[in-house]
């Protein structure tokens, strides 16, 4: 655990009056997968809005230190903030749906991500989405991006909120819970996207789920917040050795034991499921 | 959705009707034929003319294209005013917002019909008819806005909370991007608004025009037609004098059925 660290955070947030994470100390390294778990009232969305300085914009205040590549995020202008986010850090939220703007088509959205950051006209862009489209298994067609978000399915939804997080190959891409909101098939296919993505361009995940079968499977550690305080951090494959009540509560609460899940880790879905066909008959 | 069509149509039709009126050849809606004051139909004047030998028909037809043309004039200037007060109110800083809306306020508080004969009796005599016309649509939209920034005041601020900002700010969007991100939002409440404006502003114009606070003679409007109307020995001149009210219903009919669908 010495390699290149990314992102090392230490704050504390709230709103007036009431403090909801009361120290949140957590590190990434470059190409890491971070799974953060805790359960809901946690402070979870607070944590991705500290961290992407967006919390004053809804009434809360942030107290310590984001270092992104040796530079502290709180520390920033709001001006300075702005060209990092969707650049730097990428966010992948929770509810697809509500997340698309619902008046403006899908070219719309990846028009205005581009122009945020990138000079370079719509030539540049379409080159961009070809490959990336691909990436997140949507089709490349004006058909496609013609539509609203309400004419798309939620799953197509969420890979194009995926895509636009990807738009600017950032360096560390926040997912707030960004399957809670769909349904098992769907869950399972983002989770092997963000694994091959993370595998194929070692984007670094920071992974927030009260989802631990999901944790399990795309992380390389796990951190535990509970109550605004990270009480637990340990590689996945050491999960067995969680002491914290916390950590246990969770680990208590799936389906079939960490070790059974831990052992389907590293293959696809399909094999998983041939794997335990073949085990049944 | 068809009688919405077939009112569109219709108003366009009598639009170009009267266009074709007003610019025909040897038409005017000044010129006086001293023979024949408050003559009925004839064949150089189809409606007959005014108490000053003024040709109705053309006179009508003016009125109808000037009082159209300034009220939609007069409803987008509104529109956008109202739009650019309550958005910009909605998404600056609270204390700044409110102030906004205070404004807002202080114009709904304004007794209007006092103040606008105000502003009529300050300007002076010599005012040019064009410039009475201007100045009449032009206080009718100033007073318009403060209702209508109201209502985008509060679809912005709830627009403001939704789940698709905070992902756009995520995104990195420039505040000006934000905004391209806002007006397709906040359009389902302007259209409506700009709609619902027209029949209004061609009633008000009518209403101060016959007050003698409207547009100034010898150019033709709905008010100024309608004051013609108060003695009733006019009345019985000739049945050709209620031509102008029944125009003005009818316009106003069709532009409140285009409008309908669109309120909220």
């Amino acid at each position: 655990m010495n390699g290149d660290i990314l992102l090392r955070v230490q704050l504390q947030a709230g709103y007036a009056g009431k403090q909801v994470l009361h120290d949140v100390r957590f590190e990434l390294q470059r190409g890491e997968v971070l799974g953060l778990v805790g359960t809901s009232g946690a402070g979870k969305s607070t944590l991705v809005q500290s961290l992407l300085g967006l919390l004053p914009w809804r009434g809360g205040r942030v107290t310590g230190q984001v270092m992104l590549d040796g530079q502290n995020l709180l520390a920033l202008s709001d001006r300075e903030l702005r060209k990092l986010r969707g650049r730097q850090v990428a966010l992948i939220p929770q509810s697809p749906m509500t997340a698309l703007n619902a008046a403006i088509s899908l070219q719309t959205h990846f028009n205005e991500a581009w122009k945020a950051h990138e000079k370079s006209g719509v030539a540049a862009l379409a080159r961009r989405l070809r490959t990336l489209l691909a990436e997140v298994q949507l089709p490349f067609d004006a058909e496609f991006l013609r539509r609203r978000p309400s004419q798309i399915s939620v799953g197509q939804a969420q890979r194009v909120l995926i895509a636009l997080a990807l738009l600017h190959r950032p360096a560390l891409i926040i997912a707030d819970e960004p399957t809670s909101a769909l349904d098992p098939v769907t869950q399972t296919q983002i989770v092997e996207l963000l694994k091959s993505l993370n595998r194929l361009h070692g984007t670094t995940l920071l992974y927030i789920s009260h989802d631990l079968v999901s944790v399990l499977q795309l992380s390389d550690r796990v951190a535990v917040l509970d109550a605004g305080t990270i009480v637990e951090t340990l590689p996945v494959l050491d999960i067995g050795q969680a002491r914290h009540p916390s950590t246990l509560a969770l680990l208590k609460a799936l389906p079939v034991p960490a070790e059974v899940l831990l052992s389907y880790r590293g293959r696809s879905a399909a094999e998983s499921a041939d794997h335990i066909l073949s085990k049944c008959s | 959705m068809r009688a919405r069509r077939l009112a569109l149509w219709a108003l366009l039709g009598l639009v170009l009707a009267a266009a074709a009126v007003v610019w025909a050849p040897n038409s005017s809606y000044s010129n006086q034929d001293r023979d024949l004051p408050l003559a009925g139909a004839s064949v150089h004047h189809p409606a007959g003319t005014d108490a000053l030998g003024r040709d109705r028909m053309v006179r009508v037809a003016a009125a109808l294209l000037l009082g159209l043309a300034g009220a939609v004039a007069a409803a987008a200037a509104t529109t956008l005013a109202a739009a650019a007060v309550g958005a910009l109110s909605a998404f600056s800083p609270a204390a700044l917002g409110a102030a906004g809306m205070m404004v807002c306020d202080v114009f709904l508080a304004l007794p209007w019909l006092f103040l606008l004969m105000m502003v009529r009796s300050a300007l002076p005599l010599t005012t040019s008819p064009g410039s009475s016309a201007a100045i009449t649509f032009f206080v009718l939209a100033a007073l318009g806005w403060p209702a209508c920034a109201r209502a985008v005041y509060r679809g912005a601020v709830n627009l403001k909370h939704a789940e698709w900002m905070l992902q756009a700010r995520a995104g990195g969007l420039r505040p000006s991007q934000m905004l391209r991100h806002v007006m397709p939002n906040l359009m389902p409440l302007l259209v409506p608004q700009f709609l619902i404006s027209i029949p209004a502003f061609i009633m008000a114009e009518a209403n101060l025009g016959a007050l003698g606070l409207g547009i100034g003679e010898p150019l033709p409007s709905w008010g100024g037609m309608l004051a013609e109307l108060d003695s009733s020995a006019m009345l019985l001149q000739t049945r050709w004098v209620y031509l102008p009210i029944a125009l003005l219903i009818l316009v106003l009919l069709l532009v409140e059925a285009i409008s309908v669908e669109a309120r909220p």
